[in-house]
């Protein structure tokens, strides 16, 4: 017998005495939602106050973005191939790289992406493998901005959940990396961005 | 008389009292405060939150009464969008199947994203017994592996470290001198992890859950950790327990929703992760290779079992948060990967036979029941204590530090001599019960003091009460 062969007759005789199964539940769609979101008309709106509560920036403006990352003293930036409309104005004031391979890691100081969509209910950025094809590029420089379109955005996880793209990789970031795994203590900034930003255009 | 003390503790006990009040204090505190901030989020959010554990419990339920069904689709999904589907049967099947895979991939370095199951099967002991360097990312479960110590909290590893414990354990490491700030142990752990995501030929990880039509891997993380361990690497291996398949994406919505709130008071948390599948031609960027190692290891056996609820389980922590027993005890006292009230049932019935070893878990409970009210997905906590308190006692595994229980079972069963006590009870009042030669009674009388004989009157109470609103009172 193979492993997979054991396992299935494992389940199988586990479950060959219930007298009856558990039905499959009904899941009506928005059963999860806050009892909030009902109340809130505007996703765009909604997106910047929950993405204010996880601790994301927004910024209105390109201009508005490239001010706050100059402040930062942001050197280099990385903006990739998909953003290129935005490369005149940025590389004014700072350095541009459209190349991010592992031996520049921590050589960027803020890197620009373009985000698959978000979620209003959540303040949640989701990018996936084809809108933001290097996962490194989002993940490790100290600042990360997506860039989301306003149409793009979900209401709910609910919808978001009803709505994935066909993609290996799809991931959902709420807010900046951090851990309390010191004595509960909030820290951010561990593997991922300490700063996670999002341009809404 | 220390003897008779001794006798007179359940083995938990033994572990409460070696633990450093300043641990005790930290366990308290911090479990106390996720417990609050869960209830208040859930509050905010939802006008009836209990409504939604019950049928997260439901889908969870449903899921595992037809595991065959929904595992077979989750395999056709993976397989399908170029994963390679492995099945282990036990601990050490699956830790050979992962060597298998990185040895033929020509792989000596992994990095590790944070996963019970690992814990459970020792992976990075069989790795490091083979040659391969398997270094966890996660920063708590880090610390943990370079102390060659146990997670103690589900979500929380180091729950029962110091600031001061961490700073010593990096200075020996050679990750800087002694320096207990919070934030530069993290900036130290960043720096230092970076080199090793870098340097790995593959990324191995557990999963939340798993969807069977759509073959995605759910895995959440709020520092990034399992992000960074797919980034670079060019293998991706994850370990899941065959019972983490869900049906389909709409379940997640109800899932996922309560995962976060009850794990760590987040409406969600900062990375929620899908994959299903190795990059393709359209998608160059991920892990040329996905492998998927459904692991049993007793899964089944437990399924088969009177306590099969317990694999609901989605691994939130929060019934260890607001556990009195937790708290006191940390979870090194439950001598097992899984701690607290889930530990209590799920390690005995993990443990295959060695069971009696681990059957005096089920008995360090007093049956409050705020971990089956906490439960995202309504485990009936207490009722499966209690059924593994009956299996202990069928099989006759000794008890020690459990008073004997068959006088009061006389008393309780028999109603006239129920009755009689009831009236003699007062008598208590007026004898030395601290210095009578029960070790038992002995060591319960140490904290505590009992109240004066209030005994005898409810019965009183009931007739006078049923005869005045006209009631038969039989």
């Amino acid at each position: 017998m193979t492993a997979r062969e054991k396992v299935f007759s494992g389940i199988k005789s586990a479950l060959a005495p219930l007298p009856e199964r558990e039905a499959r539940p009904a899941v009506p769609h928005g059963v999860a939602d806050p009892q909030w979101l009902a109340g809130e008309a505007d996703n765009v709106a909604l997106f910047k106050k929950r993405a204010k509560v996880a601790g994301t920036l927004c910024f209105d403006t390109p201009g508005g973005c490239l001010s706050w990352l100059y402040e930062q003293q942001a050197k280099t930036v990385y903006l990739p191939e998909a953003l290129a409309s935005l490369d005149a104005k940025f590389a004014e004031f700072v350095q541009l790289t459209h190349d991010y391979t592992r031996g520049r890691v921590d050589e960027i100081d803020a890197a620009l992406t373009l985000a698959h969509g978000a979620i209003a209910e959540t303040g949640t950025i989701i990018l996936t493998d084809e809108s933001t094809p290097d996962r490194l590029a989002a993940l490790a420089p100290w600042t990360h901005i997506a860039v989301v379109r306003k149409d793009t955005i979900h209401r709910s996880v609910a919808d978001a959940l009803a709505a994935m793209p066909d993609d290996p990789n799809i991931i959902w970031v709420t807010g900046p990396s951090k851990t309390a795994d010191v004595e509960g203590i909030l820290i951010q900034g561990v593997h991922g961005p300490g700063v996670q930003g999002c341009l809404l255009v | 008389m220390p003897c008779t003390t001794a006798m007179a503790k359940q083995l938990i006990d033994t572990y409460v009292a070696e633990l450093p009040p300043t641990v005790q204090k930290a366990v308290h505190q911090s479990t106390a405060t996720t417990t609050e901030k869960r209830y208040q989020l859930l509050g905010d959010d939802f006008t009836d939150s209990d409504a939604l554990r019950k049928l997260a419990g439901s889908i969870r339920q449903h899921t595992l009464e037809h595991l065959d069904t929904y595992l077979a689709q989750a395999e056709e999904s993976l397989t399908a969008r170029g994963a390679k589907v492995h099945y282990a049967v036990t601990a050490d099947d699956a830790c050979r199947a992962v060597t298998e895979i990185l040895l033929s991939a020509g792989i000596t370095k992994v990095v590790k994203s944070k996963s019970m199951v690992t814990e459970e099967i020792h992976l990075n002991d069989y790795l490091a017994n083979h040659g391969i360097e398997s270094v966890e990312s996660d920063l708590g479960e880090y610390i943990v592996q370079i102390d060659g110590d146990h997670p103690s909290h589900i979500v929380r590893p180091i729950i029962h470290k110091t600031r001061g414990d961490i700073a010593r354990s990096f200075e020996r490491e050679g990750l800087g001198d002694y320096n207990d700030d919070p934030e530069t142990i993290t900036r130290r752990a960043r720096k230092f992890m970076r080199g090793k995501y870098l340097e790995a030929g593959a990324g191995i990880t557990g999963a939340n859950f798993v969807t069977a039509d759509t073959g995605r891997l759910v895995l959440v993380t709020n520092e990034g950790n399992s992000r960074f361990c797919l980034a670079p690497a060019k293998v991706h291996i994850a370990l899941v327990g065959i019972e983490k398949v869900v049906p389909s994406d709409a379940d997640l919505a109800v899932l996922l929703n309560l995962l976060g709130r009850s794990a760590t008071g987040q409406q969600l948390t900062v990375y929620t992760e899908f994959i299903n599948g190795p990059r393709r031609h359209d998608r160059p960027s991920g892990p040329e290779q996905m492998h998927v190692v459904f692991v049993d290891n007793r899964r089944t056996e437990v399924l088969a079992s009177d306590c099969k609820e317990i694999l609901r389980c989605i691994r939130c922590g929060a019934c260890l948060n607001v556990c009195p027993v937790y708290r006191q005890a940390s979870g090194h006292a439950y001598r097992s990967v899984y701690p607290g009230p889930v530990g209590a049932v799920l390690s005995p019935l993990l443990a295959g036979d060695k069971f009696k070893e681990l059957a005096d878990l089920p008995k360090a409970s007093s049956l409050c029941g705020a971990c089956n009210e906490v439960c995202p997905v309504d485990i009936p906590i207490p009722d499966l204590l209690l059924r593994l308190r009956r299996r202990a006692h069928e099989e006759h595994v000794p008890s020690p530090g459990t008073p004997p229980m068959a006088g009061f079972a006389l008393l309780g069963s028999h109603p006239l001599i129920w009755r009689s006590a009831m009236t003699f009870g007062a008598a208590k009042d007026y004898l030395p019960l601290d210095k009578m030669p029960v070790p038992y009674l002995g060591s319960w009388l140490k904290t505590r003091t009992l109240p004066k004989w209030r005994g005898g009157k409810f019965r009183t109470w009931m007739k006078s009460r049923h005869g005045r609103n006209g009631g038969n009172g039989k």
